[in-house]
């Protein structure tokens, strides 16, 4: 590729929801992308990088022009998607020369680049393009595996070198061996030798892998061995944007230490100082447990505290923020058909006359009978009966900023929330605004933003404006006081929407399974008093989770944060239509 | 004869993907009201439709919506010049003459019409007509069968449970690649290697239900590309009008859907 400093760079971010859909569509893969940015010098990384499943994207890629980035970056991850579900566990580098490493790992990409394309064998024109290594001019070590990189994804292409042909016959007359990762140590192995053989120089410290879409093979070696300087410091980088990104998770709680005490809490806990005022006294839930199965009564403090106010102005904008979307969201409303009239038959008096009650009455005097005086049809405004309460998870997992890197998680739950808000005002539904986050399970704290008897005005914006993540998600709890409130609601249906960051957490449980137990089994006895529960989730590793405590149908993913305040008023319209 | 008009005298195509023509005879021997679930274009009206026609039963479909009462159903008395006429409605026309009765997306009627067929779906199997003070017993030969599609998100519209709780289901997935295919080749007269490159397209863009299709592709979206490719249509093109622009609007989506496709072909 043609790789000059001067061209504008692309970035990723437009490109990556459709190609993680794409990826999903191939092979169900649901590899988190992580964006990969410069390092402490402010080197930008060239390559992509698999780690763990992991898939780490460079903001974008430099020297790369304009029309080729869309498809550089689609070749990029269908190339990293074919390691992820073809390449084995990681190789050892044992005695292996930094040459041979090499060139297993350009073995390995081809090997999985055609085992992709037995299934899928498009895929040869994603790929083919980029591979514009030609001979001709002084050998050289990068040259050569460029083009024999080439010779392996177009067998056509006629390279007159003799150590290409030879890697070609190895890799194509060994087709039969293509399943296993053994077979690209030992290809590569030998080619590697050979080519070591030709004391060609080769500088593993400033090798960058050709074509620009295949990513820095990293990911294939057991230890963490740097391909390049690069390499090697960009790696540093990553390491440390993972740490930080495991911070903000209680999940690694050291894992069989029970912290839990045993026994209903005392109704004086020690409250940290500096708390917010409380709003009502606190109400005590049990708790389910599924090792014993049963529910542990007493065991939960839910406390309803005073929400801060701020300037509303943030919330007050979100409609502009998000024009397209709220315009959007008008539309479906009005098409919803929420606001439409419905025809109301056999009516004393109306509009217009009702043809099937007229009929009748003439039936009815033909056989002499005294007729029914309802012979008019009216318009009427469509009543729904609908409650809503919308629940947010404000724990501190939703300040981790949104992949795109702008604003955290909880600034885009704001503006859902606000969003959903102007949509139900206008429909004209009774809903409210709550949210939650817990610190153990004497301590699970409850804001009321917008009550269901409340407008949606200045006052319900400030507190909204006020959230701040911070502390833990202890679902269950939240979702009993949730439910508690909404079952009061005297409307026909009642509807509960919550939206979580990943799985529930707490800091005095251990036991992952716990908690998502507890919220299974409040979501049931919910059903069982007509609430209709659903979750959505913003954490896309989060699906087997949400599915077990909500259910398939009444759970949804969602695939980018971004999206949540466009999805969540139309999730809701889907539901009450 | 009544019903006449009714009868499938022609044998529907119809490619089995388990053991549900042995268990719907079972459930029909029973006269057991029967549910079929499943998605969207797979398979459902044209299963009953061959059953019917196995079992020699006419069959009265009703396409259920939310606007329909239960005289629609049940039937309402009209004028003519000589006074007035009861109508029997399609439910007590198979009801009174044995025949079968398919409520096609029984969920979309309201809640209050789909009652009236409560008392024909328990032991009583009986039709009260009350406008016209009639109780109908039913035909010995009467079967009621209904669909439902639980794919529906809405918890505004759903069966009550004791609506559900009267029938016999039988659930239809998406049936296995070869049976697809099969079925593909044999609805658009495709060859096979176009038919099964189809459902290769197909299982990509189910993979994608959950994350952001509500639906992946219907075997009957799948018949209708492949129509397409046989009357000269491109595959690519046929995809495109027949399952890429109605499955989404979402440009992302569409996106992957298509380089799926791409992806697919040679
Ligand atoms: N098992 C099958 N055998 C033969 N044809 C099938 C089969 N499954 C699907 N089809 C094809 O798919 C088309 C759609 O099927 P059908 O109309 O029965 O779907 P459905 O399940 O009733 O859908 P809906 O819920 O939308 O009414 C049929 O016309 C037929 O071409
Ligand atoms: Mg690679």
């Amino acid at each position: 590729m043609n790789e000059h400093p001067t061209v504008p760079t692309v970035p990723f971010a437009p490109f990556e929801r459709r190609l993680s859909a794409y990826l999903v569509a191939l092979w169900r893969l649901r590899a988190p992308i992580r964006p990969m940015r410069a390092d402490a010098n402010s080197t930008l990384p060239r390559r992509l990088r698999l780690t763990d499943g992991l898939i780490w994207v460079p903001d974008s890629l430099p020297g790369v022009h304009a029309d080729q980035a869309a498809g550089l970056y689609r070749a990029a991850l269908v190339h990293a998607g074919a390691h992820l579900r073809f390449s084995g566990p990681r190789f050892p580098v044992g005695t292996l020369k930094p040459i041979q490493v090499a060139l297993v790992s350009l073995i390995e990409d081809a090997r999985v680049e055609h085992l992709a394309m037995r299934d899928y064998p498009g895929l040869l024109h994603v790929w083919r393009p980029f591979h514009v290594a030609e001979g001709g001019g002084t050998p050289n070590a990068p040259g050569l595996m460029a083009r024999l990189a080439r010779a392996l994804i177009d067998p056509d292409h006629d390279d007159g070198d003799a150590w290409v042909k030879k890697g070609r016959s190895l890799f194509f007359d060994g087709r039969a061996e293509w399943e296993t990762h053994e077979f690209s140590r030992r290809v590569g192995g030998l080619l590697g030798n050979d080519l070591g053989q030709m004391r060609l120089s080769f500088n593993p410290k400033t090798h960058v892998v050709e074509p620009a879409y295949r990513d820095d093979n990293l990911g294939l070696w057991e230890s963490n061995l740097p391909a390049s300087a690069e390499g090697e410091t960009a790696y540093e980088s990553l390491r440390t944007e993972r740490e930080e990104r495991d911070d903000g998770r209680s999940d690694d709680a050291s894992p069989g230490a029970e912290v839990e005490e045993r026994g209903p809490v005392t109704e004086t806990p020690a409250c940290p100082a500096g708390e917010e005022e409380m709003a009502a006294p606190p109400a005590l839930y049990s708790e389910w447990d599924y090792r014993i199965a049963r529910e542990r009564p007493n065991w939960v403090r839910v406390v309803e505290r005073v929400p801060g106010v701020e300037d509303p102005v943030e919330v007050r904008n979100a409609a502009t923020r998000h024009a397209a979307v709220a315009d959007r969201l008008a539309a479906l409303v009005r098409a919803a058909g929420v606001g439409r009239p419905r025809r109301l038959r056999r009516q004393l008096e109306g509009d217009r006359l009702d043809l099937d009650a007229c009929i009748e009455v003439m039936v009815s005097r033909c056989r002499n009978e005294i007729p029914d005086p309802r012979v008019h049809a009216a318009l009427q405004h469509r009543a729904r009966d609908l409650s809503a309460l919308l629940l947010l998870d404000v724990s501190a997992s939703t300040g981790d900023q949104v992949p795109d890197g702008a604003r955290p998680v909880l600034a885009v739950e704001r503006d859902a929330a606000a969003l959903f808000a102007t949509a139900l005002d206008c429909i004209g539904d009774r809903f409210a605004i709550h949210a939650f986050r817990s610190n153990g399970r004497s301590n699970v704290s409850y804001y009321r933003l917008k009550n269901f008897a409340q407008a949606y005005d200045d006052t319900a914006m400030a507190r909204l404006a006020s959230l701040s993540p911070g502390l833990s998600t202890r679902l269950g709890a939240a979702l009993r006081h949730g439910g508690r409130l909404l079952a009061r609601q005297s409307s026909h249906r009642r509807l509960l929407l919550v939206v979580t960051d990943g799985e529930p957490s707490d800091i005095d449980v251990a036991d992952r399974r716990l908690l998502v137990e507890d919220a299974r089994q409040v979501v049931f006895s919910l059903a069982a008093q007509g609430i209709d529960v659903f979750g959505i989730g913003l954490d896309p590793g989060g699906q087997d989770c949400l599915t077990r405590m909500f259910g398939p149908r009444n759970s949804t993913v969602v695939d980018r944060v971004e999206r949540l305040a466009d999805l969540l008023p139309n999730l809701f319209l889907t539901l009450s239509r | 004869m009544a019903l006449n008009a009714y009868r499938i005298t022609e044998e529907p195509y119809y490619h089995s993907i388990g053991n549900e023509i042995a268990l719907f005879d079972a459930a029909y021997a029973a006269r057991m009201p029967m549910m079929l679930k499943g998605p969207t274009g797979s398979g459902k009206t044209r299963f009953v439709e061959h059953m019917a026609w196995r079992l020699g039963r006419p069959l009265v479909t009703v396409a259920c919506h939310e606007d329909m009462t239960a005289s629609d159903l049940v039937g309402r008395f009209l004028l003519d010049a000589g006074g007035t006429v009861w109508h029997d409605g399609p439910l007590t026309q198979a009801v009174r003459h044995g025949g079968i009765c398919y409520l096609d997306e029984i969920v979309e009627a309201r809640q209050d019409t789909t009652v009236v067929i409560h008392p024909l779906t328990d032991s009583r199997r009986v039709l009260p007509l009350e406008k016209r003070g009639e109780l109908v017993a039913a035909h010995p030969d009467f079967q009621l069968v209904i669909s439902y599609n639980p794919g529906y998100q809405s918890v505004l519209k759903d069966l009550k449970e004791s609506t559900k709780q009267r029938f016999a289901a039988i659930e239809f997935g998406h049936p296995s690649s070869d049976a697809e295919t099969r079925i593909v080749c044999t609805e658009a007269g495709v060859p096979e290697e176009i038919a099964a490159r189809l459902v290769r397209i197909a299982v990509s863009s189910r993979n994608l239900k959950g994350h952001g299709l509500r639906e992946g592709a219907s075997t009957r979206m799948l018949v209708h590309a492949a129509r397409l490719v046989a009357r000269g249509v491109a595959l690519a093109t046929a995809c495109d009008i027949a399952l890429v622009l109605p499955i989404t609007d979402d440009a992302d989506l569409r996106d992957a859907v298509r380089a799926a496709i791409a992806a697919v072909a040679a």
